[in-house]
């Protein structure tokens, strides 16, 4: 809670007031009390002058949280579990476009970056580019506008229409405690690189692409395997030239990568995921199995806990990933059974949980989202948590800044 | 948490829809018309194996991408034929994606209540609110 002081001045002419801006121009977190004051400065105007002092109640400020990945790689079910970590499911905005793509629950707010994009699905198709080259979309606007929210002034987002291609009227978003930006480019640009206080790259390998790409169109009438690879071939280009490359800027990178526990397996069941953590990022301590910085590989299956096929790897330890230090810890198999859960949970350090088996219980509140039972789902639970962590960690350590004064 | 079955006379459909109340949505259910059910109000929710539809809207939405999704892989593997590396073909392939993606979140979302159910509260005087007849 921010502590303001405020002064009036015992002679005010009678044409002057003490007025509040409307509320819609402010963020709930900034209030800003003008006084007029006597002295004339701008000519042709009423003989007030104004003085602005901002109280910023500091714990208040919006986080900013970047997550990239391509078209259909778990976007959406980790923005679930995200949403579900902070309290609250998060829904579409009520009564407004029904074809919005933002999400808004009591504390987060998520939005789509495809609302940026500068050229409708007409407009792409006319230059020829698709919705993964930089030219398709506004960063300007993403920029202007993701910085407002952080400054606590709300904005008219403009929305893209995935089932008409068209871009429609833009609707309100208001500052939240959380602001979530999801897409292709949260990265891209190194401005909105600069507002984020974190952010996460999905980096899902072709093979594994492939089978959950299989998964969710075979039933789709026009669709078959061919289709699914000519689609995922044709994009490859741009998506390693525009999007890929955004890993190296991620503060946390979820690998999905397939099994090696099965050899020569190609369902694509069985997942080995790595969670690649940079090290030195302010307040983000990197999970570790037993003793940071070492190197441990660790298969929890054994005399206390019986596993079914494939079972279960881990291993954890220090790397460099584009130049940086990194932990990397790394989970290959399945879980099956709640205790196998809870067994590994209880293994794990630095995973801010606020109780034991709250890893255990996140994952069993959603165990129908896909992922629940592997790596992806552990991992998006756990980067959750470290987000939580994180925004808790920023809110205390503004509570404790001297408030701000500024003078118009 | 309330939960229901509907049951859709598909071909001979002048009946209508019945709705009965308290049963667990059986995802796989299709609307037939396997067993009948009474009830005072006569109101069209019909469990697809898609999810829940009760809205025109939500049914249009599922329509017009079903039938984006097929034109776009035609028109794709049409523009590719000459060369598959040209601007040309990937938007093509790109568009497929993209509808395909949609369809699959269209699909989430239905799964538990129509996902125009808030929008239509707020405005049910609306052509997308109308109640979706078989």
């Amino acid at each position: 809670m921010a502590i303001c002081t405020v002064y009036t001045t015992q002679s005010l002419n009678s044409t002057c007031s003490v007025s509040k801006p409307a509320k819609p121009q402010l963020g709930f977190h900034q209030k800003q009390v003008v006084f007029f004051t006597k002295s004339r400065r701008r000519s042709g105007m009423s003989s007030c002058g104004s003085s602005v002092i901002t109280c910023s109640a500091g714990e208040q400020r919006t986080v900013v949280i970047g997550l990239a990945a391509d078209s259909g790689c778990g976007k959406s079910t980790f923005m679930r579990r995200l949403t579900s970590v902070f309290g609250g499911a998060a829904e579409p905005p009520r009564g407004g476009n029904p074809d919005s793509n933002t999400l808004i629950s009591d504390t987060t707010t998520v939005i789509c970056l495809d609302d940026y994009h500068s050229l409708d699905r007409t407009g792409r198709k006319e230059k020829g580019v698709t919705a993964l080259d930089p030219r398709a979309n506004d960063f300007d606007l993403m920029y202007e506008q993701v910085k407002a929210i952080k400054d606590g002034i709300a904005v008219e987002k403009p929305i893209y229409n995935h089932v008409t291609g068209l871009l429609d009227p833009p609707e309100t978003i208001k500052p939240p405690k959380i602001l979530v930006i999801e897409g292709l480019h949260p990265m891209y640009d190194a401005r909105v690189r600069d507002l984020l206080d974190f952010s996460i790259y999905l980096d899902i390998s072709n093979e594994v692409k492939f089978a959950w790409k299989i998964q969710r169109d075979m039933a789709e009438r026009g669709h078959s395997l061919e289709s699914i690879k000519a689609s995922i071939e044709a994009r490859k280009p741009d998506f390693d030239a525009y999007i890929d490359p955004q890993k190296q800027y991620a503060d946390a990178v979820i690998e999905v990568l397939p099994t090696q526990l099965i050899p020569d397996d190609n369902e694509g069941k069985v997942l080995r995921v790595r969670l690649i953590m940079k090290e030195g990022v302010t307040y983000f301590s990197p999970v570790y199995l037993f003793d940071e910085g070492s190197t441990i590989s660790w298969i929890p299956c054994g005399r206390k806990l019986t596993c079914s096929y494939p079972g279960i790897n881990f291993s954890y330890g220090p790397d460099t990933y584009y130049g940086h230090e990194v932990s990397v810890l790394e989970m290959d198999g399945q879980f099956d059974r709640l205790d196998e859960l809870i067994y590994v949970e209880s293994h794990l350090s630095n995973i801010s949980t606020k109780f034991y088996g709250e890893i255990t219980q996140q994952l069993l509140k959603h165990s129908d989202f896909p992922g629940s039972n592997n790596g992806t789902g552990l991992f998006q639970t756990i980067v959750g948590l470290k987000i939580r962590d994180l925004f808790e960690q920023i809110v205390a350590s503004r509570a404790a800044t001297p408030l701000e004064a500024t003078k118009a | 948490m309330a939960s229901f079955v509907a049951l859709c006379a598909p071909s001979h459909g002048s009946q209508g829809s019945i709705l009965s109340s308290s049963f667990s949505i059986r995802s796989g259910a299709l609307c037939d018309v396997s067993r009948p059910l009474r009830s005072p109000k006569k109101v069209n929710l019909c469990v697809k194996a898609m999810g829940v539809v009760k809205f025109k809207g939500t049914q249009m939405r599922e329509k017009q991408l079903t039938e984006l999704i097929e034109k776009k892989v035609l028109e794709a593997k049409q523009v590719c034929e000459g060369d598959e590396t040209s601007d040309e073909c990937k938007v093509a392939w790109d568009e497929v994606e993209e509808v395909s993606q949609a369809k699959a979140d269209l699909r989430r979302k239905m799964e538990k209540e129509d996902p125009l159910e808030s929008y239509c509260q707020e405005n049910p005087e609306n052509e997308e609110c109308r109640i979706y007849e078989d």
